[in-house]
């Protein structure tokens, strides 16, 4: 998975538990992210967005100060860069789910290294595009900016739904994306029974992206769910 | 509350039959009280058989020895009077009676006493033989005669009184019964809704509020203590995650270091890999205790499933699968719009159970086959796989055993984790079923079974 472009993002910890902090610090260290700023309570962190300016907040809920659902509201009022929050209790998640807070994302505590990085990872993607705006397939590059597949020195137009499908792919490139995600990401909410021109949709993408649409390489086909877009290796 | 509603009818049953068997014993001590004097007195000295024998003995012109004997050991007097009302024959007569009588005196004491002494009259041949009783042996009732109509409807009556009487009592152990019924009925119902471990608040006025009042405090003992044993969980799992959180953290960066040595990375692994399992220990332990006390609040909303189980397979795969798994999700049309009413978290924790199941019991690797299926009013999730299976026994145990989180039972069997009971606890509070089989060729097949109206 192409994730380097995201490795230059700033991240901000905050959680009273110190050693946590040490711990989370070391894995994205280790994954490769090396902007990191950290902050023991409420009060550090507000500090710490004012003052850093990160690209992503990961809030423990219980702070010795306060707590991180208030945390997040005083933030709101001068950035909305994402944020994710670490809870320990199962009824910290419902109440982010009841109360529809606006959170990116919750992680429960305890969390498995690999699962707190894909999380991380799937809302940096969602929410900051690659700066390059061109992806490299097997048989052509796409380039976003311009809305354009360049086959082997043809330039084929994208239409805008086409430009919307593979942009979606993009982002969660090497991951399956449900056709219900596809489709809201092309007509919006309550997309019920556009499954059909999905798949013209689909279809006619291939043409343009695969040297042979009939067996595609790049845009797969997950059967029962949806549909992976594979980058050139 | 059915065996409360007999004991409450054989109960008052018995009343019934009690106030019969006291009538019975009534009449009975009433016939043995007078059986005896009435029997004597309607021995040979009895007026009538007296009357008959002496005036058998004077139209035979004379009276028998052993009649005066009878007359005086009994002290009758007799006497006998002609047409003119003349006496021209007595035995044992008192001073005080006249010896002459006009025909008014004759019709006054022949209906009652002559001087106080109850006299009995007989026609016969030579006139008319008066037969005189002592004193205070008999009351003789002077205005004995009743309208022939009253007479005949006597046997009417009495079978009619009867009848309303028993009527009656019938009705009043009818009605004392309903009324008992009535205002026991709620206390059973709590009652019984306690036993089952949920919260009750009975609220009875009249005779039986302190029986409610004591049920209530035995409903908030209950709760208190449900309450304090799901917060002492609540309590223990948060206070165990941010611990777990560094274990597995720090266990991770060990397996993956290279330059920690291959003993080192193998045995980092396990602790990560049983740390995990202790993490989802703790995570069901909450949840399940949450939802056996009802304290877990359900955020209901129109979830449409086909959506759920895909997005749930693609997080999955999405997540890294070791290749020796395979899952494959199959979502028939007729459940692909299918939308129902439930807590989208918790059906998705039910899902990823068993699948985690699948993959715990079959470390050698299986198919993990997702289905969705819409018969009529049942919306059905099925997890199924082509692994070990599991033995019929233990099917059987599954099924009917309680799970040692419900169970008192002193051999607790803590192997095989929360993971299924959590699943059946997601369902039943949608409303929804389990079945547990073998499936068709091998492996497990798990079904939960939503309905349309209740889910």
């Amino acid at each position: 998975m192409e994730h380097s472009f995201l490795h230059s993002k700033k991240l901000l910890l905050v959680d009273d538990e110190p050693e946590l902090l040490k711990m989370v610090s070391a894995i994205l260290a280790d994954e490769g992210f090396q902007r990191l700023v950290t902050a023991a309570n409420m009060r550090e962190g507000i500090a710490a967005v004012k003052a850093e300016k990160p690209d992503l907040a990961i809030l423990d809920v219980m702070l010795p100060d306060g707590d991180g659902f208030s945390l997040m509201e005083q933030m709101r009022a001068w950035t909305d860069i994402p944020v994710i929050f670490l809870t320990a209790r199962d009824e910290a998640a419902d109440k982010l789910a009841g109360l529809g807070l606006g959170a990116d994302d919750y992680i429960a505590k305890p969390f498995l290294p690999q699962e707190f990085l894909l999380r991380i990872y799937a809302v940096l993607r969602r929410c900051y595009k690659e700066d390059t705006t061109v992806l490299k397939l097997d048989s052509c590059t796409v380039d976003f900016s311009r809305a354009e597949v360049n086959k082997g020195g043809e330039i084929l137009p994208l239409t805008a739904m086409e430009h919307r499908l593979l942009e979606t792919l993009a982002k969660n490139e090497g991951r399956i994306v449900t056709v219900d995600t596809l489709c809201e990401a092309l007509w919006g909410d309550n997309p019920f029974g556009y499954e059909n021109s999905l798949n013209a949709h689909v279809r006619r993408v291939r043409e343009k992206i695969e040297a042979e649409p009939s067996k595609p390489v790049s845009l797969l086909t997950v059967k029962g769910l949806g549909y992976k877009l594979l980058a050139r290796k | 509350m059915k065996a409360f509603g007999k004991y409450i009818s054989k109960y008052l049953l018995s009343f019934f039959v009690f106030a019969l068997i006291l009538l019975l014993v009534n009449i009975l001590a009433f016939a043995l009280t007078f059986g005896g004097i009435v029997s004597r007195e309607y021995g040979s000295a009895s007026p009538a058989n007296m009357l008959e024998a002496v005036a058998d003995d004077l139209s035979a012109s004379c009276i028998s020895e052993e009649r005066l004997q009878e007359l005086n050991r009994n002290q009758i007097w007799a006497m006998l009077l002609d047409a003119g009302g003349r006496c021209i024959w007595e035995v044992s007569l008192p001073e005080e009676i006249p010896t002459q009588y006009t025909i008014q005196d004759v019709a006054v004491f022949s209906k009652g006493y002559l001087q106080d002494y109850p006299v009995f009259v007989r026609n016969i041949d030579n006139g008319l033989l008066v037969l005189g009783y002592p004193k205070d042996s008999f009351m003789k009732l002077t205005g004995n005669y009743f309208p022939i109509r009253a007479i005949r409807i006597f046997p009417l009556f009495v079978t009619g009184i009867l009848t309303i009487d028993i009527l009656l009592l019938f009705l009043v152990y009818y009605f004392s019964k309903r009324k008992i019924a009535k205002n026991t009925e709620p206390i059973m119902a709590s009652i019984k809704t306690l036993s089952t471990g949920r919260p009750v608040d009975l609220s009875i006025r009249g005779e039986l509020s302190e029986i409610a009042d004591s049920v209530n405090q035995a409903s908030q003992v209950l709760s208190r203590q449900n309450q304090a044993r799901a917060n002492w969980i609540s309590g223990v799992s948060h206070d165990i995650r941010t611990p777990l959180s560094m274990i597995m953290g720090y266990a991770q960066r060990i397996a993956k270091d290279h330059g920690a040595g291959g003993n080192i990375q193998q045995e980092a692994e396990i602790i990560r890999a049983q740390s995990a399992k202790i993490k989802d220990l703790v995570q069901d332990l909450n949840l399940v205790s949450q939802l056996e006390y009802e304290m877990q609040p359900l955020y209901k909303e129109p979830v449409r499933l086909s959506k759920l189980l895909r997005s749930y397979a693609a997080d999955l795969l999405n997540a890294g699968i070791d290749p020796k798994y395979s899952v494959e999700t199959e979502i028939l049309p007729s459940a692909e719009t299918v939308v129902i009413e439930c807590d989208a978290r918790l059906i998705s924790r039910a899902i990823n159970n068993l699948v985690q199941n699948s993959i715990q019991h079959n470390p050698q690797g299986c198919d993990i086959f997702l289905s969705l299926d819409c018969l009529q009013a049942d919306i059905s999730i099925t997890v199924a796989d082509n692994g070990v299976g599991l033995s019929a026994e233990k099917l059987r145990e599954l099924e009917e055993k309680p799970h040692y989180m419900e169970s008192t039972d002193e051999r607790l069997d803590l192997r095989h984790g929360l993971g299924l009971l959590l699943v059946r606890q997601i369902v039943e509070a949608h409303g929804g079923i389990m079945k547990i089989a073998n499936g068709t060729c091998c492996g497990i097949e798990i079904v939960l079974i939503f309905t349309k109206e209740t889910a």
